[in-house]
């Protein structure tokens, strides 16, 4: 099985790069059944990772529980176990999405989707404020907390004039980029200046970011003719 | 009916979200949780409109008979294999385990390793130095490709080789040893670091104004059109 499944994955990784001649039906046969798939799995994933642990087994624990309160055997157990029966009112606006499937009753599809995007908006607030406003300015003022000999730190503690070049780059590279996205003001004069600095900061940022992409990709192309030198021409051996 | 309870609706759990997280009791943490619950079954079956969009597609490609047709048939063995294996036997049954791990990962991979074909064509026409910037793109990403693999710092290493004195030991060229990975960091650190902090500081007040305005209500765009 283990062989057969290396000769499979070596197939359809050679349909795959077969594209790099030109478009084939090994290629389209590839790339559709990669979304057949990869769908299938996120359905399998969705359903028991999402569906069966969160909705369906407190909700059948809270009917047993409830069957058990009816005939008089109660614990507090049995109590808590009922507060499951709750999870009626997710899975019910989740089954509103079916209602797209009906012209008349589309519209019903507003309830699940206004739940979860005020869910989504809601969490957003206080996460954003925190993880990337308050700490991204936090970790840029930072380092000047380390700056000897104005503040009471150790020797060891202090920062090297390269952080120091660094913290202040680092400073002036955020003020930049910031302005550059600022549009309330036109950018004239000292502002049209701060701003041309920032696009040379994101020039260096998309740089490092297409140079850090392009090695990934890398990385991965080499993993497969890896695999396929490896593993697939290593199987012969096991097959002739 | 048809709006006025879907912005309620929101605004109910926009409020809920924001007040619960900044409340430490211990009931308000609870209602966090089991609001965060909610989400999470209701978000499921939102995967419903997406697979019946995809089935929609793929059965009217078939009906109409239209070009290359018969690879919509592919896209439902594949889907329908993977969900007639994967629900009633679960994700840790060996048959699923067998086609993740042989069909879907080799896939994923190899599609995401032909990128670096298409790159290669996208970086010679970006890198052509025709402007300043362009400039500062294509020596910070050959000096984050360069920093990246080994040979970098060797050809680093070889040039300050080149260097009268640097066969000493206790000589200051040896302090600018392995200069390409080390400059290659100091490049991702600071002036990445500050571009990338300056956007999301920028994205973040987008998303903070952008979902006051969704939970007000002010903006409505995702109930659609009609009545």
């Amino acid at each position: 099985m283990e062989l057969f499944g290396i000769w499979v994955a070596a197939f359809l990784t050679l349909c795959i790069y077969s594209f790099l001649y030109r478009d084939n039906p090994f290629y389209r046969f590839a790339e559709h059944l990669f979304v057949g798939i990869s769908v299938g799995y996120g359905i399998v994933i969705a359903i028991h990772q999402g569906v069966i642990p969160l909705a369906w087994e407190p909700l059948s624990e809270a009917v047993s529980a409830l069957w058990t309160e009816i005939t008089g055997e109660t614990t507090p157990e049995i109590r808590s176990a009922l507060w499951g029966l709750f999870k009626i009112i997710p899975i019910a606006f989740g089954l509103l999405f079916f209602a797209r499937l009906s012209p008349r009753h589309n519209w019903l599809v507003r309830y699940p989707i206004a739940i979860l995007i005020g869910f989504g908006a809601g969490i957003a607030i206080p996460n954003m404020l925190q993880a990337n406003i308050f700490e991204q300015t936090r970790a840029t003022i930072e380092p000047f907390g380390a700056i000897g000999p104005f503040v009471d730190v150790p020797p060891e503690a202090r920062l090297s004039a390269l952080d120091i070049f660094g913290a202040i780059l680092m400073v002036i590279g955020v003020i930049c980029t910031l302005t550059y996205f600022f549009f309330s003001v036109e950018h004239r004069g000292p502002i049209n200046w701060l701003s041309k600095v920032g696009i040379a900061f994101l020039m260096i940022g998309f740089g490092a970011a297409f140079g850090n992409t392009v090695m990934g990709r890398l990385a991965l192309m080499i993993h497969r003719v890896g695999f396929l030198i490896n593993e697939w021409i290593g199987s012969f051996g096991a097959l002739f | 009916m048809k709006r006025q309870v879907p912005l309620a609706l929101c605004f109910l759990f926009g409020i809920a979200m924001i007040l619960t997280q900044f409340s430490p009791h211990s009931y308000s943490q609870a209602v966090y949780r089991e609001v965060i619950v909610w989400g999470l079954i209701i978000s499921p079956f939102a995967l419903v409109l997406a697979v019946a969009t995809l089935a929609q597609t793929h059965v009217s490609r078939i009906r109409f008979r239209s070009e290359h047709w018969q690879y919509s048939i592919v896209v439902f063995v594949g889907m329908i294999t993977m969900v007639c294996v994967g629900v009633p036997f679960g994700p840790k049954n060996s048959v699923f385990e067998w086609l993740y791990d042989n069909v879907q990962v080799p896939m994923d991979a190899t599609m995401f390793s032909l990128l670096a074909f298409f790159i290669a064509s996208a970086a010679f026409r970006a890198f052509r130095a025709r402007a300043f910037e362009a400039t500062l793109l294509l020596i910070a990403a050959m000096i984050v490709m360069l920093g990246n693999v080994p040979v970098g710092d060797l050809f680093w290493n070889k040039l300050l080789s080149l260097i009268p004195g640097s066969d000493n030991p206790e000589s200051w060229v040896n302090s600018f040893a392995d200069g390409a990975s080390r400059f290659r960091q100091w490049i991702l650190d600071i002036p990445n670091g500050a571009a990338r902090r300056g956007i999301i500081l920028g994205v973040s007040l987008g998303v903070i104004s952008q979902s006051i305005r969704i939970i007000l209500g002010i903006e409505r765009s995702y109930l659609g059109g009609g009545d």
